[in-house]
């Protein structure tokens, strides 16, 4: 793998720990910069250092607390600037150098607090049918924007008078879409403060990508997870977000730059919210407790079953391919006797891709995976998920510091 | 549904940008930006305008354009942290009515990536923000020129000041570097920095004598730069701009020699008020700039 970047991405359903390994990365090789290629704010990875301290990045790469790494937040993100503060005070508060070390491209979509207030009274409104959004409504951004073409993006900052425009016409046509948010801030008073974002943070323009892919290698941070993807995950529990290599390869075609893709995935599989999960073990869930994923209450409970090879082997799939994995939380695992690995349900060993774009395709695929039995067999250790999933191991991890991690030979 | 906590979070947030802005002078060139910013970029800008308003409705427009290459790369962080000193001469010492400030940076067309950047004029903290996102080179291949021509030909041409339209007073355009022009504004360079399509090229006495018409145009050149005191450069100078070329001994004066030479042209003060209002205001700038004015001020 001598590719000058790396991109890593998460082929469950999130929480496999790509934060810790692009930490490590930006511990153990020269990165220029962390660069944000999906998602927005929901983004939750969490980093601990060495020396006791953790923060759970969300918008910042997870690579800040490394001595000038830089984060760059690509034209794919969607950019809270509310949810931006207050992640940067933390960080300051752990003295990590934080507006200087970010850039953010201009054409990035723009979340509001109005677009919040919409996903939370929407997610509430569903009931017992909840999606398990995280409540900062980067879904609805992604959806505005789909309606409106002058949907507000990074940019408009810099334009006062189109800046209010924008946050008029979001807040009146959620407003009248929902029969009333149930928040006032007033247009002005949000304006303003995303104009003392635009005066803080460097707002860079499509050239900069490049530039920056130029200047040292770059670690794609991907956010959520494959099996949550838009397009190839189980409709409708997924996140609205291109979860896969794409957006990142993208970026690098545009720079005509090459990357090495890493997957990442837990040694047993987890999920945050509702959704099928096949391999979900009522037992594990209670005997593994997650250190910072706890029940959230806008995306509901924390979920963890066996390994289900099947499920990431379709995210392998879908991904087209991955050059390397990255296994997490062995440690868990290697003291957990009851683990297994799921390598089959009953029904077979895969799961049929469907075409690209058929999202009645992926709502069948969700029918059956609700009531497909698992085949649980064996143990899961490193040796077994690269055979499982067909790719060889590049980093093992033993607990939750970059110095837990271990690279295979 | 917690909206409270919410709307707390949008004034929180604004808070924290606020308190941030201070702070993160040339955040976009400490960065690792190396293209100009698009609020600096002369093919976006088309027109600068310094305009009256109700709140402002004598404007006086002040550019100050540096170069960025090689040693005068310090010269814009001086000049930031110095800023508020200019400010509380100009305005508190009515020293010019209105000032509107516009910043921009210079380099070299014909080998740096970052040729020009240019701010808006502005009269409150916003110029913070246009120093703020300058691309400071650093680069710069010692051949003693840089592309001073091509500035002046943007500021003739590309700006649109009140002060001058309205009122027939010129604006004041402080250009600090230590090189000379080149001789010739290129239609090339002008085409792919600023977008212009032009017949051919301009002497640069052309448009020098151009862009005297609505500026007094001032050279700078500090000391402890390359070629502080060298008289081939300081004699071009001479020959293109007469006695407004100013020999300055300590580049932390900048600032002070700016808002005297307003001052001055203004004629708001003479030269020795001026000094005194720089022991007035706690600077210690006086004697250095009173030695470099002493040549520039009218008899």
């Amino acid at each position: 793998m001598d590719a000058r970047h790396t991109v890593v991405v998460d082929l469950g359903y999130g929480d496999a720990g790509k934060g810790t390994v692009v930490d490590w990365l930006c511990a153990n090789e020269p990165v220029f910069a962390v660069v944000r290629f999906n998602g927005g704010a929901q983004a939750a990875h969490n980093v601990v250092a060495s020396d006791g301290r953790h923060h759970t990045f969300s918008q910042f790469g997870s690579g800040s607390f490394r001595p000038g790494v830089r984060t760059h937040l690509s034209r794919f993100m969607v950019v809270d600037p509310v949810l931006l503060a207050m992640e940067e005070r933390h960080l300051a508060a752990l003295g990590v150098p934080t507006w200087e070390r970010l850039t953010v491209d201009e054409r990035a979509l723009l979340a509001t607090p109005w677009h919040r207030a919409a996903n939370r009274l929407r997610e509430t409104r569903r009931g017992g049918e909840r999606h398990g959004s995280c409540g900062v409504g980067v879904g609805e951004v992604m959806a505005f924007s789909l309606a409106h073409p002058d949907a507000p993006r990074v940019g408009d900052v810099r334009d006062p008078a189109r800046l209010r425009r924008v946050f008029q016409l979001v807040r009146e046509e959620l407003s009248t879409e929902l029969g009333g948010l149930g928040y006032d801030v007033p247009v002005e008073d949000v304006a303003t403060a995303y104009e003392d974002f635009g005066r803080t943070v460097s707002i860079v323009d499509g050239a900069y990508g490049a530039e920056l892919l130029a200047a040292g290698p770059c670690v794609f941070e991907g956010a959520q997870g494959v099996l949550l993807d838009e397009w190839r995950g189980w409709h409708p529990y997924t996140t609205w977000s291109t979860t896969t290599f794409d957006n990142a390869m993208t970026l690098l075609d545009e720079a005509g730059e090459q990357a090495r893709r890493l997957g990442v995935v837990r040694a047993y599989t987890t999920r945050h919210g509702p959704g099928p999960m096949v391999t979900e073990d009522a037992h594990l869930t209670a005997a593994l407790p997650d250190a910072y994923n706890t029940d959230g209450r806008w995306q509901g409970g924390f979920r963890v079953g066996h390994f289900d090879a099947v499920a990431h082997r379709y995210a392998v799939e879908v991904c087209g391919g991955v050059d390397a994995l990255a296994v997490t939380h062995l440690d868990v695992a290697a003291r957990t006797p009851g683990l297994r690995m799921c390598p089959g349900y009953e029904t077979g060993e895969r799961i049929a891709l469907g075409e690209f774009g058929d999202l009645a395709y992926q709502e069948k695929l969700t029918a059956q995976l609700f009531t497909a039995a698992p085949v649980l067999d064996g143990h899961p250790s490193a040796d077994a998920i690269a055979a499982a999933l067909d790719a060889p191991v590049f980093l093992e991890s033993w607990g939750p510091t970059a110095e837990d991690k271990r690279v295979r030979g | 549904m917690g909206s409270g906590r919410w709307s707390t979070d949008v004034y929180q947030a604004g808070e924290r940008y606020r308190a941030a802005t201070g702070g993160s002078a040339f955040a976009y060139s400490d960065s690792g930006a190396r293209t100009v910013h698009p609020r600096l970029d002369p093919r976006q800008a088309r027109l600068r305008e310094s305009r009256d308003s109700v709140e402002h409705p004598r404007s006086t427009a002040i550019a100050v354009l540096f170069d960025v290459t090689g040693s005068m790369g310090h010269v814009p962080r001086t000049l930031q942290t110095k800023l508020p000193d200019l400010f509380e001469l100009l305005v508190r010492k009515g020293y010019a009515t209105d000032p509107q400030l516009m910043f921009g940076a210079i380099g070299d067309a014909t080998c740096d990536r970052v040729p020009l950047q240019v701010g808006q004029f502005e009269s409150d903290n916003r110029m913070d923000d246009d120093l703020g996102r300058i691309v400071l080179e650093g680069g710069g291949g010692g051949q003693r020129t840089e592309s001073y021509e091509l500035a002046m030909y943007f500021m003739a041409r590309h700006t649109d000041i009140d002060c001058f339209r309205r009122r027939g007073r010129r604006g004041y355009l402080f250009i600090i570097g230590d090189e000379m022009a080149y001789p010739e504004v290129s239609p090339a360079e002008v085409s792919r920095v600023i977008g212009d399509r032009l017949p051919g090229p301009i002497r640069t006495e052309s448009i020098v004598a151009e862009l005297q018409q609505s500026y007094d145009v001032y050279y700078i050149l500090p000391a402890g730069t390359n070629y502080a005191g060298d008289r081939q450069i300081l004699g071009y100078w001479r020959r293109l701009l007469g006695q407004n070329v100013i020999e300055l001994d300590d580049l932390d004066a900048v600032c002070e020699t700016i808002a005297l030479t307003v001052g001055l042209g203004e004629r708001a003060i003479s030269l020795d008020q001026g000094l005194g209002d720089l022991d007035e205001v706690g600077s210690g700038a006086g004697f250095v700039v009173g030695r470099a004015l002493s040549r520039v001020v009218r008899l």
